[in-house]
This record gives C-alpha cells, sequence and structure tokens, in this order.
C-alpha cells in the first residue's frame, strides 16, 4: 500500500537503527568443520558468506537492550516520548536465556516463566514510561520490516510522536546455522520510527503472506520456487506504490540471503546487480530480522546511500512472508 | 488416390505412425499396409485400438537400426515388390538422450528406410516424419527447407531429426519431408495420449515446483493436434504436387505467445478451489541469462526431488527463450488449414487436470 503523500507532512520516517552483535563469530569454514552447515563450506562461500556473528554467553535480551541503548544514546532524545515499543524476535523467556543455555529458556516456556517477557522487561530497562508496549511473532526474517509498518500506521492513527521497534535473534545450536542455503547469524537491531521526517521516509510497504508453505520442512522444494516469482511481486508493487518505476530505485537493501539468489532476482527485476548492497552478506551473514536495517545504517555511513535516494528494503520469512518497504532516503 | 499397392509404415505403434496408419487405412477401405514392428506388445495394443482396420495391416517383424530394417529376406522381398508408399515415423522422441544413442535410432533408422526405398520399384512417395524443431537454436522465421544448422540445437534430439533429413534430401527418392511441431493434444476436445515435455513442464508449474520460465511474454511457442497432423500426413502420401517438399505441420503464425499460453493455463488451474487456496504466484517470464543462473543454482544446491525437476526441463525450456515462426505456406497450399490453438489449449490442460497428467483419473490439486 502507499503510504502518504510525499508533501514533507505526516510521512513517517525512519529517525535511528542501532545493531549489537555478539562477541563470537565463525568463519564459514569453521562452522563446516563444526558440522554446523549441511551444505559444503565452498558452495556457500561461492554464494558470498564469509563469517558469521555466534552468541555464546550473551542472551538474546542481552543484546536487544545493547542495540536499543545504543541507539537511544545516539539519537539523544527524550524517553519519554516514545510512546509505542514493539519488540520481535527470540520469544518469551527464552530471550533471557543465554545461547549455550537455550534449551533450558525453551523448557521455561511450559512454566509461570512464559509471562516473562522481553518486551515489557526492554520498556523497564530503557525507562520508556509512555511506551506501549508489544511484540511481534511468526514473522520471521521479516520480524523488523513488519513492526517497523505497524508503528508508522500507529504512528499516524494515533499520534504516536516516536516508536522503537527492536528485534533480536539467535540461532537455537541445534538447528546448525544454514537455512536453505544461507548461514544463519546473531544479532539485535533497533530502529527508531519518528511521525513526521524529512529524511528516510517510508513511502509504500507490501507484504503477501502465503500459508500454504507454513511447514518449512515438508514444502522445502516449493518454497525455494515460490521465492523468486513472489519477491519480484512485492518489489514491483512496492516501487509502484512509492510512485516509482523499477528504473527509479537506487539501492536494494537486502536481507542476507545468498549472493546469488539476489543476482537472479535483479534479473527478475531488472535491476543491475550493482544497486543490491551486497557488502554485509561475507562479513556479517544472515542475521535473520536485522539484516536490512543493519544494512541501510552501514550502507549510508559507508557513503553509499545519498540524501533523497530511492530505497527498496527487502525480506522473506519463513511463514510464509515477503515484505518490502520503500524509503526516500 | 492411389487404390493398388500397399503402404509401408515405421513406429506404426507409436504416437503419430499410428494416427497416419488409422487415416490412411480409413481414408482407402481397399488399402492394406505393412508395418514395421519392433515390440510385439506394443503392436498389439494399436492393434487392439485399431480395431477392424488392423485387419488390412500386416505386421513385419524388424528393427530400423539394423541392416535391411532388420526384415527377413522373403519378407523383405515382399515388401519392396508390394510397396507403393512409406510413411517412416519410428523415432526416439525423448530429449534427454545422448547424441549418439539419437543418432543410431532416428539417422541411423532413417537411413535404413531409404535404402529399402531405393529397393522398391513401384514406390511413389516416401514421407519422412520429421520435426519443426530442426530449427534448433535458430530464431525468427523458418522456413519450410533446410534451414541450415549454423544456430546449433537445443537437444540431441533435434541434432539427430536435421540430421536425418539431410539422408533423405540426398536420396534420389519421391521423397515429403513432413516438420510436426510439439503434439500436445489428439484434437479439439484436449485428449491427450502420450505425455511429453510440454506436458510434463506444465506439471512442473501447476505444483509451483519453478519459479521461472526463459523467454517472452510476447514470443511465440507453436503447438499442434495429432489429428492434424496424421491427417496431413496421410494426404502428403498421395498428394501430386507434394514430391520434393518440405511441410510444417504447425499453427505457424497462428500460434499462441508464451504469455497466452501460460495465463490460460493458470486460469484452467485456477478453476481449481484445492489449488486456488494455496496461492501460488504465477511463475515468471524472464531472459535466458536469469533463467540459467537459477538453473545453475539449483543443480549446484537443490535437493534431488529440484534437482530432477530442473534436470527434466533443462532439454526442451531453453527452446522457449528461442522465438520462431514456422512459416506454412507449402502447407497451406497442399493441405488443409491447421486448427486454431486457441480452440484446444484450454481443453487440453483441463484433460491433464482430470487425468492427473495420465497418473490416474483422479483429480490433480
Amino acid at each position: 500500500m502507499p503510504f502518504a503523500k510525499q508533501n514533507g507532512q505526516n510521512t513517517p520516517a525512519i529517525a535511528g537503527i542501532s545493531y549489537a552483535f555478539p562477541a563470537g563469530s565463525r568463519t564459514v569454514a569453521e562452522l563446516a568443520k563444526e558440522q554446523q552447515l549441511s551444505s559444503s563450506s565452498e558452495t556457500l562461500e561461492s554464494f558470498g558468506f564469509g563469517s558469521v556473528h555466534v552468541a555464546v554467553e550473551e542472551s538474546p535480551y542481552e543484546l536487544a537492550l545493547a542495540a536499543s541503548t545504543r541507539l537511544l544514546d545516539e539519537a539523544g532524545i527524550d524517553r519519554s516520548s516514545i510512546g509505542l515499543l514493539i519488540y520481535g524476535g527470540t520469544p518469551g523467556c527464552m530471550a533471557f536465556a543465554s545461547a549455550e543455555q537455550a534449551e533450558d529458556g525453551a523448557a521455561g516456556l511450559c512454566t509461570m516463566s512464559r509471562f516473562k517477557y522481553p518486551a515489557s522487561r526492554l520498556q523497564y530497562d530503557l525507562d520508556l514510561p509512555n511506551a506501549w508496549t508489544f511484540a511481534v511473532d511468526q514473522l520471521a526474517c521479516t520480524t523488523l520490516l513488519g513492526a517497523a509498518r505497524v508503528a508508522r500506521s500507529l504512528c499516524l492513527t494515533e499520534g504516536i510522536e516516536r516508536a522503537l521497534c527492536v528485534s533480536s535473534d539467535f540461532f537455537p545450536v541445534n538447528a546448525g546455522r544454514e537455512a536453505i542455503f544461507n548461514c544463519t547469524s546473531d544479532a539485535a537491531c533497533a530502529v527508531l520510527i519518528e511521525r513526521n521526517g524529512e529524511r528516510n521516509r517510508l513511502l509504500s510497504a507490501t507484504t503477501i503472506t502465503k500459508g500454504y508453505y507454513w511447514d518449512v520442512d515438508a514444502l522445502r522444494d516449493e518454497i525455494v520456487a515460490s521465492y523468486f516469482p513472489t519477491a519480484r511481486h512485492v518489489m514491483l508493487k512496492t516501487i509502484a506504490d512509492a510512485g516509482w518505476a523499477p528504473g527509479d530505485v537506487d539501492w536494494i537493501i537486502p536481507h542476507n540471503v545468498s549472493m546469488r539468489s539476489w543476482q537472479i532476482l535483479s534479473g527478475l527485476i531488472r535491476l543491475p546487480r550493482a544497486r543490491v548492497f551486497t557488502d554485509n552478506i561475507a562479513r556479517h551473514g544472515h542475521t535473520l530480522a536485522g539484516d536490512n536495517f543493519i544494512n541501510y545504517r552501514d550502507a549510508i555511513e559507508g557513503g553509499c546511500i545519498e540524501p533523497g535516494q530511492r530505497v527498496v528494503l527487502f525480506a522473506y520469512g519463513f511463514g510464509a512472508q515477503w515484505t518490502g518497504i520503500a524509503v526516500e532516503a | 488416390m492411389t487404390l493398388s499397392g500397399k503402404v509401408f509404415i515405421t513406429g506404426a505403434s507409436g504416437l503419430v505412425g499410428e494416427a497416419v496408419l488409422r487415416q490412411l487405412l480409413t481414408q482407402n477401405p481397399a488399402l492394406e499396409a505393412f508395418v514395421l514392428v519392433r515390440n510385439d506388445l506394443r503392436w498389439q495394443l494399436a492393434s487392439r485400438r485399431l480395431g477392424p482396420l488392423a485387419g488390412r495391416v500386416i505386421p513385419v517383424s524388424g528393427d530400423a537400426t539394423l541392416p535391411g530394417l532388420g526384415i527377413d529376406p522373403l519378407t523383405r522381398q515382399r515388401v519392396e515388390r508390394e510397396t507403393v508408399a512409406i510413411v517412416h515415423a519410428a523415432a526416439d522422441t525423448s530429449f534427454s538422450r545422448s547424441l549418439d544413442h539419437s543418432r543410431f535410432i532416428n539417422t541411423l533408422g532413417t537411413y535404413h528406410v531409404t535404402e529399402l526405398a531405393l529397393l522398391c520399384p513401384a514406390l511413389t512417395r516416401l514421407v519422412y516424419v520429421s520435426t519443426a524443431f530442426v530449427a534448433g537454436r535458430g530464431t525468427g522465421t523458418m522456413r519450410e527447407c533446410d534451414n541450415g544448422a549454423n544456430a546449433g540445437w537445443v537437444n540431441a534430439y533435434e541434432q539427430s531429426k536435421y540430421e536425418a533429413e539431410q539422408w533423405v534430401r540426398d536420396s534420389n527418392l519421391p521423397w515429403v519431408i513432413a516438420r510436426p511441431s510439439t503434439i500436445v493434444c489428439r484434437g479439439l476436445e484436449g485428449e491427450v495420449r502420450q505425455i511429453n515435455a510440454v506436458h510434463r513442464a506444465l506439471r512442473v508449474y501447476h505444483r509451483g515446483l519453478a519459479a521461472m520460465i526463459p523467454g517472452d511474454r510476447a514470443h511465440k511457442f507453436d503447438v499442434i493436434t495429432s489429428s492434424y497432423v496424421a491427417e496431413a500426413i496421410a494426404t502428403l502420401v498421395w498428394h501430386p504436387d507434394a514430391a520434393g517438399r518440405t511441410v510444417h505441420l504447425c499453427s505457424g503464425r497462428r500460434a499462441l505467445t508464451l504469455g497466452e499460453m501460460l495465463d490460460a493455463a493458470y486460469d484452467v488451474w485456477a478453476e481449481c478451489p484445492v489449488w486456488r487456496k494455496r496461492g501460488l504466484e504465477r511463475t515468471v517470464i524472464t531472459d535466458a541469462e536469469t533463467y540459467e543462473m537459477f538453473e545453475r543454482a539449483v543443480m549446484e544446491t537443490g535437493d534431488a526431488r529440484l534437482r530432477a525437476v530442473i534436470s527434466s526441463l533443462s532439454h526442451f525450456i531453453p527452446q522457449l527463450a528461442l522465438p520462431k515462426v514456422f512459416e506454412t505456406s507449402v502447407a497451406e497450399s497442399l493441405l488443409n488449414p491447421a486448427p486454431d490453438p486457441a480452440t484446444y489449449w484450454k481443453p487440453m490442460l483441463r484433460r491433464l487436470l482430470q487425468t492427473n497428467w495420465g497418473h490416474s483419473e483422479e483429480v490433480a490439486a
């Protein structure tokens, strides 16, 4: 859907992004030695992966708190002006367990501990007294894009001045470090949305949910096949709803899935591959929900994205969700 | 129409050969035929389908890949003496064979048939059933003649049939080369007797197992019915002006575009509520380079089923990105008009669904 007229007023925008990685990391070759991959290290390296961040002692909550604190410190805003906090990522009390104790955290979901919510604790720890707080769930790698979309809508419809969206993911030890030819990484990312902004304005968003693909294991081949045409559909609609033509797009900010898949997808939407920001695929891997906003910040700081440029953020999440957001930088 | 003498048909238990045999025998109640039989069981099944017409057919054991077609000498003498027309329809139509294998069946087999034909004193016609896709990787308008070999081929089948055409052209026989395009169904009702690469590709897309297709929405892709092909070949057997002609048995300029064919397919599939509920995205028609990148990625990384799916498409699907229109002016001067593919494409799609691509009567949802 198109968001708002580009008149500079009432256009919610991204006001800040920060992220946190755990201390540990592994190269793809190391992951292969540890039998964390189902494909060969050579294959994944040829797909653009180099190393990933691996949480061991850190909990998802700690990473979320670190990313959010850094963002609020950088933004230098009055914390009482934040009227909304949306958390997404590792659910319930699992978020408080370190990666090496994840199974204990998961077991807690079957006790009263399930009501220990990271979203509430984050609101308290960050000292956000006026923030209505809730979590979004079951959006997988599109969680933060989904949260930003909800925040943008609530800013407009309920007059919320500022909203903080936070995701924090870790990949369970027993799940390995590969999801359909993508190397997964642990990270938290925080995004500040403001009701009115001159820069990084959110112009349109498109999400397609296809519940048929809910069973990831059983429909793996179908998911691989459906990924590309649906991604193309979502990206072209996002671009059109922003009032742009595909050739107008200056940058695609991807989720960090294989380089090969982005080469294919850029071919499908007939955009030069050079317009896809892929610098972070090798150095960070796929941080699930955080990729797009981590990449967006890095692309701005690295001087790639300039003010006024037209940017599309796109991610796919198991479930299955395809989401695109158009941003005028 | 010649009323005496016999026709000799190879491939008479195959899709085209059997249909031609039926057409010839039906048109001419006095006509008798020799058929070259390599596989007794397959011929018995074909014979049953022919019904009373089979009473005018003399099966001859043999094999087109063998010298003298593998026919015993006495029988061969009789065949040579009594045959007035030959229809060589035997072929291995699989796209995935090696070049050696395809040449052994299709090219060498044709050579042996021309050898027999040269020994038939009463012969008035040799119809060689080729394929429009001897055009291979060529693009643009394909004429009803030897269009050359410079463009190369998508698969060994195309090349072996092209090379077989050269034997026929050089044979000094009263030849006709009939080039059907892809046969997708029997007639306007869409009945599918034999599943081929087009049907298999449609099944892959129906199941949502292939992301994209190379080509362009506006490219034409030629298909035809077996009833038209059979009627046309039967006509060419006796037509006085057909000798030395190459004839496209194709839809030609009336061929549907890739976009029209896919739109029709998705429209028909969406008639099934169970299929529609899945919300499968329409496949993307893209350029050959992007498709090849996708194909390579799957072959390097996909699991066994996905690799098998993409591999099964690889011998056929590149043809979709090689736009060509088959000229049909010779066919139009000699034959009845080909049916409009718009009249049988959707019925064919529905028959595929009803028969679960020939696997059962259960609807393929």
